[in-house]
């Protein structure tokens, strides 16, 4: 891109520079590249979306233009000038403000207490009702109307963003980043937003939108970078694109086709072992899965795709019993257990590799015994009656450590001294000695090197072989592809369509990631 | 060569139990070094309890009677850690178990034999009713016990002052602050030294086969460490949580009983003798196992006894628990002092990652 097209098509004086660039910017985690060499400029007046799978290093880049982390190399310019932000303090002094996905605010505080909290502009002694005249003002200076009186806690998550943006922009805020704004949003409440934001860009400042919804970047960016491992792909002016460009951007990535499935397709594949049938699950934070029927049949894998936080951590929780369903059934092999919880469906043969081993999995500071046999401790041999035979379970312990391949040189050490990669294997061995039916699979190989999601894939093909039905979520399109033999697409804790993983149409699967329902699916 | 120093992610036992050891000597050498500054004789003081403590049958007996208190409120606070709770409120709980105690003596007729062990379940019973609420509240909703529990100790300990000063008042008019002499005791076993000393170590003994030994011990384990994965195994975390705390309060309850029914004999205010928090140290000091805190119970009674042999040296109360405040501290470095190894270094040796 030409750099003066840039001002031209924005609207803008030639010559006139961004308001803030980020020029070669690399952060990296020990073993991880969160961003290697990443250039972004944005001028004022634009909305610039930025796009990527979770991980993609969205988040990091903008923690490092917040001040939140510091960057390994590279700078952030302003004005001309190289600046350093050692704290998000030093981000908002100048003019760079982020809006978390979480919110930061006082709960049990007034909006117009919150407005002002730790702001150094705020009158060091004011009445409550000059505090709320001053907010009401700024909320009308800027756009964005507010109850200055309200407690926090009684708002909606739309009038909670919207206190916690019109925080950001009374100070002075020239760049507004916002994280995902509209996954809490109801789609009135989002539209409001859109136009506060095409606002405030049309006072000279500029929004950073981050997204991995292509719809929302189509109706709202000027310009969209695209982010994949780390690294900027690209940025294009948004009204050159369609979602199916963008989704190959997004996911388009050079996609190692390696088939694990191993048999050339000549399986039987039995009948349903797991369906579900119209289930919805309500939480707090909304409705987080929407009337999805499923069916898993012995002998196939079944991948979940999408993109994390779309209602796959949901779908594992019913699918485990963790989790009764709001509404709809839950049928293992002919008997509708929905509502029997955890431990029955362990009982009858379901295992389950969570998302998150050390907050579900497992209890990291207990021993490595203990943990090893927390499926199988109250079935004889280990247990009788109401005893419990620590020797025994410690024999358990040492068997699934020995066809996990896992060197243990304590079963009494505590199970956080093991790599992430043994916790792992431990688990996986672990729930596919219970799995006789259904085996559920949440991002198995996350944290694992090449060699241990090889070994983990093998295990998945050696229980479909033995008439297991196997569920794999994962963020691997790869990985999905390779080993699945149909994939179902999740978006918004709906699925938005079911396809066979051979032959399968990449980009078909990108866009149902990004919203669209399966093309002659009925919705 | 040269060494380093390398943090172990675990420390053997015997390393650990050295630490220990070590940091005691290392707490009354501390100790001596301020007497002698403050003109005190270390050595012929420290001679001096371990002559009244140990050197004599009374000696002995003392010790007894401090030491199962200490047990009772050991095991509660212990009992709570095990599901991850911090039983605060051991001090009112015991203040409950001997008020309830006094009241079936004081006002149920009957004969010794069935008395003693209504009054043992009064008084369980009475713990266990001083943190039903902290309990619910965590339960169902989330409230911090380490507060509630604490904060609780007051009422009782206030409620029993009122009690042994008021309503219960002694009629004789003998006593100023306590109630009458209890009509029954809980039976001696040893000099001055009652039951309630053996039925500790019983209880100790009980716990840890339950929770070494039982599915519902394993259970316990895995809800304490972490409830995310008790849920995950389909664990009813929740009762767990709500029975193993009831139990934790009726330990200092039944601890409390013993106290006025067989040390004190009356109801009296402040009964509970900061028992309730010194059970916290004795738990932690254990690392919350029932076996360990057999020994950190007497250790503790041991420098309680010290203490009162001190005072009559003329030391204050505040030095004792100055030395006891010491030991503890050295004892926290020493746990982590102790999963650190001398590692020889040669020139050639890649450090080797502890994960």
């Amino acid at each position: 891109m030409h750099e003066d097209s840039i001002q031209q098509r924005l609207g803008l004086a030639p010559g006139t520079p961004p308001l803030v660039a980020l020029k070669g910017v690399s952060k990296y985690f020990p073993g991880v590249i969160a961003n290697e060499d990443v250039d972004l400029a944005v001028y004022p007046g634009e909305i610039h979306a930025l796009l990527g799978e979770n991980g993609a290093g969205k988040s990091t880049l903008m923690n490092v233009l917040t001040g939140i982390y510091h960057m390994d190399a590279g700078e952030i310019i302003m004005d001309g000038e190289s600046r350093r932000f050692a704290s998000p303090i030093d981000a908002i002094a100048a003019g760079i403000g982020m809006v978390h996905q979480h919110f930061k605010l006082v709960k049990a505080f007034t909006v117009a207490e919150n407005i002002h909290l730790g702001w150094d502009a705020t009158p060091a002694r004011i009445s409550r009702k000059a505090l709320e005249e001053r907010t009401m003002n700024l909320a009308d200076t800027l756009g964005l109307a507010v109850k200055p009186g309200a407690i926090v806690a009684d708002l909606s998550t739309g009038e909670q963003q919207r206190v916690e943006i019109l925080r950001v922009l009374a100070r002075d805020a020239k760049v507004l980043i916002l994280d995902e704004p509209t996954a809490v949003l109801t789609p009135s409440e989002a539209r409001d937003l859109f136009a506060a934001l095409r606002a405030f860009v049309a006072r000279g400042n500029a929004v950073i939108f981050i997204s991995h919804k292509l719809d929302e970047v189509m109706e709202i960016s000027n310009r969209v970078s695209i982010l994949r491992a780390g690294r900027k792909i690209a940025t294009e002016w948004t009204s050159d694109c369609s979602e199916t460009s963008l989704a190959q951007l997004m996911v388009g990535r050079e996609i190692v086709l390696n088939d694990m499935r191993g048999d050339g397709g000549a399986r039987k594949i039995g009948a349903p072992m797991v369906t579900l049938e119209g289930v919805t699950l309500k939480s707090e934070y909304g409705t987080v899965l929407k009337n999805v029927s499923l069916s898993v049949r012995a002998g196939e894998i079944l991948g979940i795709a999408g993109v994390a936080g779309n209602g796959q951590r949901e779908l594992t929780y019913v699918l485990s019993g963790l989790v009764a369903p709001s509404k709809g059934t839950v049928t293992l092999d002919g008997e509708d257990i929905g509502r029997a919880g955890a431990r029955v469906f362990a009982q009858k043969g379901v295992g389950h590799i969570p998302e998150d081993r050390l907050y579900a999995g497992m209890a990291p500071t207990l021993s490595i015994t203990d943990n090893a046999v927390l499926r199988e401790y109250a079935l004889p041999p280990l247990s009788n009656g109401p005893w419990y035979a620590p020797r025994r379970a410690l024999a358990l312990a040492r068997e699934i450590a020995r066809i996990a391949g896992v060197m243990v040189p304590d079963f009494a050490m505590p199970a956080r001294n093991l790599s992430g990669g043994n916790q792992q294997r431990l688990v996986a061995r672990r729930e596919m000695r219970i799995a006789d039916k259904v085996l559920i699979a949440a991002y198995p190989s996350r944290g694992l090197d090449v060699g241990a999601i090889n070994t983990m894939m093998r295990y998945f093909v050696e229980m479909r072989d033995s008439g297991v039905a196997v569920v794999l979520i994962s963020e691997e399109l790869e990985e999905v592809l390779n080993l699945a033999d149909r994939i179902a697409v999740m978006f918004h804790g709906e699925i938005m369509g079911v396809v066979p993983a051979q032959g399968a149409d990449i980009e078909q699967i990108g866009l149902m990631m990004g919203g669209q329902r399966q093309q002659g699916q009925a919705a | 060569m040269s060494y380093r120093l390398q943090r172990m992610p675990v420390a053997a036992p015997s390393v650990l139990f050295s630490a220990r050891v070590l940091s005691v000597i290392l707490a009354l050498l501390t100790a001596a070094a301020v007497l002698a500054l403050s003109g005190k004789d270390p050595i012929a003081l420290g001679g001096k309890v371990l002559s009244s403590t140990f050197g004599s049958r009374f000696g002995l007996e003392d010790l007894g009677l401090l030491f199962s208190p200490l047990l009772y409120c050991g095991l509660a606070v212990a009992v709570g850690l095990r599901i991850g709770a911090w039983n605060i409120g051991a001090e009112g709980q015991f203040n409950l178990g001997a008020f309830a105690a006094t009241g079936v003596a004081l006002f149920v007729p009957g004969p010794a034999w069935l008395l003693v062990p209504l009054m043992a379940l009064a008084g369980m019973a009475g713990g266990a009713l001083w943190i039903l609420i902290p309990t619910l509240a965590k339960a169902y909703a989330d409230v911090s016990e380490l507060i509630t529990t604490l904060l609780m100790n007051f009422v009782a300990l206030l409620l029993v002052y009122w009690v042994a000063t008021g309503p219960w008042l002694d009629p004789s008019g003998m006593a100023l602050a306590t109630t009458a002499r209890l009509s029954v005791s809980v039976p001696y076993v040893w000099g001055i030294v009652h039951w309630g000393l053996p039925v500790a170590l019983m209880l100790a003994v009980g716990l840890a086969v339950m929770f070494a030994y039982t599915r519902w011990g394993y259970e316990v384990r895995i809800g304490g460490a972490n409830p995310g994965a008790a849920a995950y195994a389909g664990m009813p975390v929740q009762r767990h949580l709500i029975l193993v705390m009831l139990m934790s309060g009726a330990i200092a309850g039944l601890g409390g009983m013993m106290e006025v029914a067989g040390t004190v004999g009356r109801l009296q205010g402040g009964i509970s003798n900061n028992y309730g928090y010194l059970g916290i140290m004795v738990a932690v000091l254990a690392r919350a196992a029932p076996l360990g805190v057999i020994a950190t119970a007497f250790f503790m009674a041991v420098i309680l006894n010290g203490g009162i042999v001190l005072q009559s040296q003329g030391l204050t109360t505040h030095t004792v628990l100055a030395i006891t405040g010491l030991i503890l501290f050295y004892a926290a470095i020493a746990d982590e002092v102790a999963r650190y190894k001398l590692i020889p270094t040669t020139g050639k040796v890649t450090p080797k990652g502890a994960r």
